[in-house]
């Protein structure tokens, strides 16, 4: 059974001019030890998803379908019928959520020791020195110095540090999921570096099943091992990392993967999608991708397209022309990152 | 040799007051106390000038008197001598000495005599009225502040339920009524219309008669004649806290370490108070010690509505008898008071708040 | 072409412009229910207290066998202590305490204008020196010091007492005048304004200050307050002559002469009190429907 597996779930935000489709039925499944990665532009969605995962969506959204269904120990239970205080005990205990730009993530006036102890009495450790050594070794994993870090202060720390209290702080419960936004944002590269590698090392080391969320495809080619991308609240790919990077069948993928620019060789075509993603109070009939998407045709604007399933049963993609789509890469061989992962 | 010169030469630039008095200015700490000093001075002089210098001024007034009363047996200059030692200024000496004398005297807390009995010095007569001040409005004060944080505390985590409406409206409404409104109304309702409370003996600041002390009985009396005072300042300064503490509430709820905490697993008590709730007060903090300057005016009037015994009432009474250095002195002394609260303030800020350290001030 | 673009605007744009806003503006008051209150509690307070004056004779004549009389036909307020109609002493006695509060609050916001661009514009020592008076003044006792000066000066004309108290409130306005000229110094339009040669009061007075018109116009309305407070307070504590007959005059006399005792005279004492505090409730209310309108983060919630 995957760790996790969400069917059909929609979010929507209530405004005062009327609902926003902020998630459309989204559905994947996470196995355990897997890594997804969520890809997308800003307002596609992801965090949405993400924070509904945990069901800490603020006020004024609204869950209106689907299931969130998380299993352990051969028991699979729906986190949408959780009540306050299971959901209490799911958060952290099963799945913890890293936010992005950790710089605001800590209580500025109180300690990190104090928010480590924090943590850990919110879900029945009490023994301070159980805690204290739990701290100690979590640090450690995390290469830092406990003896400097826990009696600090949160301002006191670099982002690349904050960074690495907080991924260590989330694993302090043993959670069989840890879900990550945007985790590198707002740092800068060397550091970014040393966070993935730190990452990939953890997630060797202690087996966790990882979801992060980002729209920069290099972090998904180093560390995951499927990856979704989403437009306008909807999964319009699902594949394995080397399916996406190597045969993308979505036009937005494709366009995702063309607008990075090569590392290495002659600076070729890059290209950026032209126009913006669509208002989701006001999305348009048919394929929201349609407007901007070089091969959309009459058909494509008359009903969103389903997933199918596109070469394999695990690579699906929400495109009526996925075929076309195929035949025109197949031709050119110029797909940038491909190159990186040979 | 050379060695030496340059030494010496160094020595010389480091004292060089003018980069010592810039390094000091830039020193947040020593930049508060600096500005307190300047305005303890400033309001001196400004009661200096004020008394001596303008037309009609309250020494010649007394010198005056003085002449008039003895009829003619005080010389100029006799007169000008008991002047000069009820004001705690040498009339003899020119300005600018006379000027140093009095903040003389002032560093050695001798702020005069009072005109009326002028065996008793200025401070004495403060001493004696203060403590029921400070005790009435520090009482006022701290209870609007506890009451008022916990209902903005309230108000925001209720936002645009009833209670929040009801509380937002009622405290904006009673903090922009002028508090000596407040206090005849009060009197008008309670006591003249209805009887509901016995005014009369809730003058002065304990029954006569009674014993002071620690006793029981003796501080259930004076909260009974303070009680008045303390509401009128408990009901004028409560709207202020609950809508700062409101908006206060409603920016911290937003932080994203809300949200991380809540991600954590942690108990909606816990995040309320040491996350929410301590981020929330800490600029509250500064603006109850500034708080403390604002309400030591409107005392005054409150005092006499009520015949309160305090700082207030007892300026009042040195206004009536044109008891001028009892009012210098009661003028200078609230000042300092005022500027030392809101120094406090600003050093009390920088050790609350751990992101500012030692060098850190709230206005900077 | 380029002398259209810089054409002044004749009187009649002006005119409609002025008329466009003040419906735009009365717009957006009529969604704050407390804020339009708040509005037409002050019209309704300066018609009265301005205007009302010059159609109601006034009754200055104290009639011994009238006194404290419970409200009647002949007296819809009842009567003071000294037989006079207390209707009539009220809509006489707004006049000196909102022009006292009108001015205190010129001078405050004038002072405050003056010097705050003053300090932006010049920077250095002089810059400086005023902002070390202003964090001065900001930390003064401010009623305490008025009881002293009061007692000493004895103020009687009202401009000088508006002088006064306007000489007490300017320091939080000089403050944000002076940085928010501080940051507007350096943008484009005001470098194109200076490119064109039009003189740094031009500049000061026409692309700058307009941004400001919000914390200015605010500022005036708590002056204001503050001056109303102020005022009473010094007249209810005696400490200035008594002339003429005003709000805080007949507070005055009402808690000298005990009206505050007698179950019949309650109008008296309560009129005053009920004029005074809605004039502070209306300014107040408007004041904060002034800052939530202002403010365009605010602006799409309400």
């Amino acid at each position: 059974m995957p760790v996790l597996s969400v069917r059909d779930l929609s979010i929507d935000y209530i405004t005062r001019k009327g609902p926003v489709h902020a998630v459309r039925d989204v559905s994947f499944e996470l196995e355990k030890s897997e890594t997804l990665a969520i890809i997308g532009e800003s307002g596609s969605g992801k965090t949405t998803l993400a924070v509904g995962l945990i069901r800490l969506s603020p006020r004024g959204t609204k869950v209106t379908s689907g299931e969130i269904l998380y299993t352990k120990n051969g028991l699979t239970t729906d986190v949408r019928t959780f009540d306050d205080d299971d959901l209490r005990e799911y958060r952290w205990a099963e799945a913890a959520m890293v936010f992005q730009a950790a710089l605001n993530s800590f209580n500025p006036v109180i300690t990190i020791w104090e928010q480590f102890l924090d943590t850990a009495r919110a879900h029945g450790m009490k023994d301070r020195q159980k805690v204290r050594d739990r701290a100690d070794e979590l640090l450690d994993l995390v290469h830092l110095d406990a003896k400097r870090v826990l009696p600090a202060f949160p301002h006191e720390l670099s982002g690349g540090m904050k960074q690495r209290v907080l991924i260590a702080l989330a694993l302090m419960l043993e959670p069989q999921l840890v879900i990550l936004d945007e985790p590198t944002t707002a740092l800068d590269i060397l550091t970014q570096r040393s966070i993935i590698d730190l990452l990939r090392q953890l997630r060797e080391k202690l087996g966790f099943s990882m979801i992060f969320i980002s729209h920069d495809l290099s972090i998904a080619a180093e560390l995951a091992d499927r990856m979704i991308t989403m437009y306008a609240g909807r999964v319009v790919e699902e594949a394995s990392v080397a399916d996406m990077f190597y045969r993308p069948r979505h036009p937005y993928s494709v366009g995702l993967l063309r607008a990075v620019p090569r590392v290495s060789g002659a600076l070729g075509s890059v290209a950026s999608i032209p126009g913006s993603p669509p208002d989701l109070m006001r999305l348009p009939v048919g394929c929201s991708y349609a407007p901007r998407c070089p091969f959309a045709i009459e058909a494509c604007r008359a009903a969103d397209p389903p997933l199918v399933p596109v070469d394999t049963p695990r690579h699906q993609a929400a495109c009526i022309r996925w075929k076309h789509v195929a035949e025109v890469l197949g031709s050119d061989a110029e797909i940038p990152v491909a190159e990186k992962l040979a | 040799m050379t060695t030496a010169v340059a030494a010496k030469s160094q020595v010389r630039v480091a004292m060089n007051p003018r980069r010592y008095l810039g390094d000091t200015w830039r020193h947040p700490v020593a930049r508060a106390v600096l500005k307190a000093f300047l305005t303890i001075w400033v309001t001196t002089t400004l009661t200096f000038l004020l008394i001596r210098l303008m037309p009609g001024s309250p020494v010649e007034l007394k010198i005056d008197e003085l002449i008039q009363t003895s009829n003619g047996s005080l010389s100029y200059e006799e007169a000008r001598a008991i002047a000069s030692s009820l004001f705690a200024i040498n009339l003899n000496a020119p300005i600018h000495e006379q000027y140093l004398s009095f903040i003389w005297n002032l560093l050695h807390l001798d702020l005069g005599n009072s005109f009326l009995s002028s065996g008793t010095g200025v401070t004495s007569i403060i001493l004696a009225v203060l403590p029921w001040t400070l005790f009435s409005v520090g009482t006022g004060l701290l209870l609007s502040f506890v009451v008022g944080v916990g209902l903005g505390l309230l108000a925001a985590y209720r936002r645009d339920s009833l209670l929040d409406r009801v509380v937002s409206t009622g405290g904006s409404l009673i903090s922009s009524i002028p508090n000596y409104l407040i206090a005849l109304l009060l009197i008008l309702f309670l006591g003249v219309q209805t009887h509901l409370i016995n005014f009369t003996s809730m003058r002065g600041a304990y029954t006569p008669g009674m014993q002071p002390g620690f006793s029981l009985a003796f501080i259930g009396d004076l909260f009974y004649h303070a009680s008045l005072p303390i509401t009128i300042y408990f009901l004028t300064q409560i709207g202020a806290w609950i809508l700062s503490m409101r908006s206060a509430t409603l920016s911290a709820l937003e932080e994203d370490y809300v949200t991380a905490a809540r991600a954590r697993g942690l108990t909606d008590g816990r995040i309320r108070t040491a996350y929410v709730g301590r981020n929330a007060v800490l600029p509250l903090v500064t603006q109850l010690a500034i708080s403390v300057g604002l309400i030591v005016g409107g005392a005054a009037i409150i005092e006499q509505i009520f015949a309160y015994q305090g700082v207030g009432l007892r300026l009042l009474a040195a206004v009536g008898q044109r008891d001028y250095p009892v009012i210098q002195g009661i003028v200078m002394l609230t000042t300092i008071a005022v500027v030392v609260a809101n120094l406090a303030a600003d050093l009390l800020y920088s050790r609350l708040d751990p992101r500012i350290g030692r060098a850190g001030g709230a206005t900077g | 072409m380029t002398t259209a673009i810089l054409a002044r605007p004749t009187v009649g744009q002006r005119l409609l412009g002025l008329w466009l806003a003040s419906a735009g503006f009365l717009r957006l008051l009529s969604r704050r229910p407390v804020g339009l209150a708040g509005f037409i509690g002050i019209v309704f307070f300066l018609l009265l207290a301005f205007v009302a004056p010059l159609f109601v004779p006034f009754q200055n004549d104290p009639s011994l066998a009238d006194i404290y009389q419970t409200p009647s036909a002949a007296h819809p307020l009842g009567t003071d202590f000294q037989g006079k109609d207390v209707l009539n002493q009220i809509v006489f006695g707004g006049r000196d305490i909102l022009t006292v509060a009108i001015l205190a609050a010129l001078v405050s916001t004038v002072i405050a204008i003056t010097f705050g661009s003053v300090a932006a514009v010049v920077g250095g020592r002089l810059d400086s020196a005023i902002l070390a008076i202003t964090d001065v003044v900001l930390t003064l006792p401010k009623l305490i010091l008025l009881i002293a000066v009061a007692a000493i000066l004895r103020p009687t004309g009202f401009v000088f007492l508006a002088i006064l108290l306007g000489l007490l409130q300017w320091s939080s306005l000089l403050r944000q005048i002076r940085a928010q000229v501080l940051s507007l110094k350096e943008r484009d339009y005001v470098e194109a304004a200076r490119s064109l040669d039009l003189g740094i009061v031009h500049i000061v007075f026409r692309e700058i200050l307009p941004t400001m018109r919000s914390y200015i116009a605010i500022h005036f309305i708590f002056a204001m307050t503050e001056a109303m407070y102020a005022q009473v307070f010094i007249v209810i504590l005696g400490l200035v002559p008594v002339s003429g007959s005003n709000w805080g005059i007949m507070l005055y006399f009402a808690q000298g002469q005990g009206a505050l005792y007698f179950r019949d005279s309650i109008w008296y004492i309560l009129s005053p009190i009920l004029a005074i505090s809605l004039v502070q409730l209306s300014l107040v209310s408007f004041a904060s429907a002034l800052e939530d309108i202002f403010n365009p983060r605010l602006r799409g919630s309400a």
